[in-house]
Parts: structure tokens; C-alpha cells; sequence
């Protein structure tokens, strides 16, 4: 029979975990106060429950489950996003675009413009991504999960977190040009050629490629 | 692989994400494709950017004593059902001392029934009538429903918040939200039980009614019959919480 766990197991397994859940609840929440009661309920929730964590299993994707689980039952503000992700994703903005607006030696723009981002900027742009988005951006970006455990955690198949995750980083680059912009970083470009063929939201599709390749048209 | 094709997958790239041939078709192509190869690293770059301008906060040394606080003054894991079968006293809610009969595992299976009310609780589905008069929201399924509903009478301050049609199986059901004074969500998915099975994997009897409870570290479901209808409550409280709430609706 499994030994029941001991609460020094869960502060040996768990409570490391404190600082990545505590900085992940604070850019969901986007306050303090909630992310503090946010963290302390999703790790008292996770000790009531420590004797379904199957030892050996990665701890700190079942406590983000946790803690996302709490998050999405209690502070989703679905209809003030809605309005955010409309705002951002009507601007045209990719990646190219958001480093194609000065320069002239690509090099240089790139880092000219990276170096530019300011920490506060980042965090800023961070918080007006919509809460899907943001949190697979999190997961992925700042926390180094695997797209399987991110649809572990957000309780969705891959494909839809390959989603979330583009979907999430183009608005965030999106609202980052837009700082850069009003700040004076980069110019509007004037007349950026228009190569956007593929935009970052479009599916995320390589059945194409394999049936090509299925057919011998492609090495 | 086409620039396009490239394309498509530069970020799955990047993410480390893209294996087998796949991955070897990009490389290929970067080799030969300065544009491609560009724009990788310039995902990569960005990528790397936004992680280093975001670093950790520190954990307020508050929050991190309280936590540990409220851990040593918590047994872990608590015992949520006792194997032997033995009668229990449970401390209830308001001086509600609540005789818990414990029969133990029943079934580990979970029914489709519970899946149905855990996801329809986590989709936060629109209300077809919304107001805190739980009388009038009773009143709009009068005619919708092929049995007649009360909403449940809750204790403890819980109010009425709307309802929706739904189905169960092939039939209409109506699906209550409620919320409790510490503003958690309540679902009740009422319906006729006559072809359902009620079962969830933990069984409780409390006051002589069978409860049936099933608890995740997300959401917590307890199923029940009273006069003839079939219940499915879900909340994010705990189970304990959630079955001294039920109990406050039976013979009110």
C-alpha cells in the first residue's frame, strides 16, 4: 500500500515551488493581494490533496494544474478581455514588422530595439494579454513547461495551446511595438512591403509539408 | 520545406517543440535560407528577451509565513473517507452535527453525468434568466421541463444567480448557479433521474440520505436524489463544504 505523505514530504516537494507560483499568480492576477490568496489556496489545496500527487511525477506541473484551476474558478474577467483582445489583435503587428521600423542593417535594428525593451514595458504588455493567452505565454516563456504539460495544466489538447501560445506572444509583440512607438523607439515604417503571408495566428498546420513529403514531391 | 511551410513552425521550433523529420526538414532549409534563418533567431531572441525582462518577484516574507503557518496547523491529506465502515462524527456548519455513515469505495468509474456538470461548472455557461429571486428563475422552466422544479432552499446565506436549459441524456434539465457568501460559484444540475445512474466514487449518508461525493484538488461534486429528482452540485469549495450546503436543502 502507498505510504501517506508526511508534511515534511510537501515542504520538500512542493514548497520550493513557492517563488514560480507566486510570480506566475501575481501576472494573472495583476495584484498583489489576490495573487497572495491565489497561491496560498492552490498550495493548501494541493497539501489537503498531496496523497493523489503520484510521487515522481513532476510536482510543479501538478501544482500550477492546481493553481490554474483556482484561478480560472475565480478571477476570470472574461468580458473586460474580450475587449483587450479585439483592441490588440486588430493591430497588424508581427515580429518583422515590430523590428522592420528602423534601421537599416537588420542586425543592428534587432539589437538596437531588444536592447531597448524596458523590463516595465514587458510586464505592462504581459498584463493586457488576455488570461488563455497570458497563461500559456507564462508557461511556456517564463517557466520552461512542454506544450504537453501546458495542456496538462490548462486541461486542453496541444493544438490548442500552440494556439493560445502564438496567439498570445503576437499580441504581446504587438503591444510592445505600440510602446515602442509612442516612445519614439521606432518610426512607423513608411512603407513596409507586405510579405506578412502567414500571420502568426494562422493554424499551426504541417500536414501539408508531410503530405507532400508522404507523396515524394519534397525530400 | 517551402519558406511557408518554414513558416508555420518556426516557434514550434524554437520551443524545442518540433522532433523527427520535422525538425530535420527545418534545419535543412535554414542552412540554405538566410530569411528563414533570420527569422528564427530573431523568435528565439524575442523569446529569450521577454524572459529576461521578467524575473521573479520576490515572495512577500508574509505570504510565505502565513502559508507555513496554515500548513503546520493542517493535517496533510486528510483521511477523506475512512475504509472501515464505522459511523463518524463530522464537525458541521451553524451547530448542524451531521451522522456520516461511510460505506466506503463504490465504483472509481466517473459517469458521463459528472463529467457533463464538472465541465459545464469550469465553461461558466451564459444564463438563459439571470436575478436572485430563486422563485421566478423556478417559475421560467415551468413548461421547459418534462417534471416539475423547486430550486434548492440552501442555507448559509447562498443566493440564487440564474438558470439554463440543458440537456441530460435526451431530456431538458435545468442547470442553478448560485453563489455563497464567500462569492464561490454553486451549480445544480437538476434532472429527472429515471434512466440515470447516480454514482461518483465516494458514497456518504447523511441524515439517512445517500450522497454521493466526488473531490479533486479543482472542483468538487456530490450527487444526490430528493423527491424524485436527480442532483449534481458542483462547486470549487471543498467536499465537506459542499456536503454540509446540500444537506441544508433537504426537507427545507
Amino acid at each position: 500500500m502507498k505510504r501517506r505523505p508526511l508534511q515534511s514530504d510537501f515542504e520538500r516537494e512542493a514548497l520550493p515551488h513557492l517563488g514560480a507560483l507566486y510570480a506566475a499568480a501575481l501576472r494573472m492576477t495583476r495584484n498583489e493581494k489576490d495573487a497572495e490568496d491565489l497561491v496560498q489556496d492552490a498550495l493548501l489545496r494541493a497539501y489537503r490533496f498531496f496523497d493523489t500527487f503520484q510521487a515522481g511525477t513532476n510536482c510543479k506541473a501538478w501544482l500550477f494544474r492546481i493553481l490554474t484551476n483556482v484561478f480560472c474558478n475565480r478571477y476570470r474577467e472574461r468580458e473586460r478581455e474580450q475587449v483587450v483582445l479585439s483592441e490588440a489583435e486588430s493591430s497588424p503587428a508581427n515580429l518583422e514588422q515590430f523590428l522592420g521600423g528602423v534601421g537599416t542593417d537588420a542586425r543592428d535594428t534587432e539589437t538596437a530595439l531588444l536592447g531597448q525593451m524596458v523590463s516595465g514595458d514587458v510586464e505592462r504588455a504581459l498584463a493586457a494579454v488576455p488570461a488563455d493567452f497570458r497563461m500559456a505565454v507564462i508557461l511556456s516563456d517564463l517557466e520552461d513547461f512542454s506544450y504537453k504539460e501546458i495542456a496538462e495544466i490548462m486541461e486542453c489538447p496541444a493544438g490548442t495551446v500552440m494556439s493560445r501560445l502564438f496567439r498570445g506572444r503576437k499580441i504581446l509583440q504587438g503591444l510592445l511595438r505600440e510602446y515602442a512607438l509612442e516612445q519614439g523607439i521606432i518610426r512607423e515604417p513608411s512603407a513596409t512591403p507586405s510579405k506578412d503571408t502567414n500571420p502568426a495566428d494562422a493554424p499551426v498546420d504541417l500536414a501539408a509539408y508531410r503530405r507532400r513529403r508522404g507523396q515524394g514531391e519534397v525530400s | 520545406m517551402t519558406c511557408a511551410e518554414v513558416d508555420t513552425c518556426v516557434q514550434t521550433y524554437v520551443d524545442g517543440e518540433l522532433a523527427g523529420v520535422d525538425r530535420e526538414g527545418v534545419e535543412r532549409h535554414l542552412v540554405g535560407c538566410p530569411a528563414c534563418a533570420g527569422r528564427v533567431r530573431l523568435e528565439a531572441r524575442f523569446k529569450a528577451a521577454v524572459r529576461a525582462h521578467l524575473p521573479r518577484p520576490a515572495v512577500p516574507a508574509a505570504l510565505r509565513l502565513r502559508i507555513e503557518q496554515t500548513l503546520a496547523s493542517q493535517p496533510i491529506a486528510p483521511l477523506r473517507w475512512p475504509w472501515l465502515s464505522y459511523p463518524r462524527l463530522v464537525p458541521a456548519a451553524a451547530a448542524l452535527v451531521l451522522l456520516v455513515a461511510i460505506t466506503g469505495t463504490v465504483r472509481q468509474s466517473q459517469s458521463g453525468l459528472l463529467e457533463q456538470a464538472q465541465r459545464s461548472y469550469r465553461a461558466e455557461m451564459p444564463m438563459d434568466i439571470t436575478g436572485s429571486d430563486c422563485g421566478s428563475i423556478a417559475s421560467w422552466f415551468r413548461g421547459r421541463l418534462d417534471f416539475s422544479m423547486h430550486a434548492p432552499a440552501l442555507g448559509g446565506g447562498a443566493t440564487c444567480q440564474g438558470g439554463r436549459l440543458v440537456n441530460v441524456g435526451v431530456h431538458p434539465a435545468a442547470y442553478l448557479i448560485y453563489r455563497n457568501p464567500t462569492g464561490h460559484r454553486v451549480a445544480f444540475l437538476v434532472f429527472d433521474p429515471r434512466d440515470q445512474s447516480l454514482e461518483a466514487p465516494t458514497r456518504r449518508v447523511v441524515n439517512g440520505r445517500e450522497i454521493y461525493v466526488d473531490a479533486g484538488p479543482g472542483i468538487s461534486t456530490a450527487t444526490y436524489r430528493d423527491r424524485g429528482l436527480g442532483y449534481v452540485v458542483t462547486s470549487d469549495i471543498d467536499e465537506d463544504a459542499l456536503t454540509r450546503l446540500v444537506t441544508t436543502s433537504f426537507g427545507r
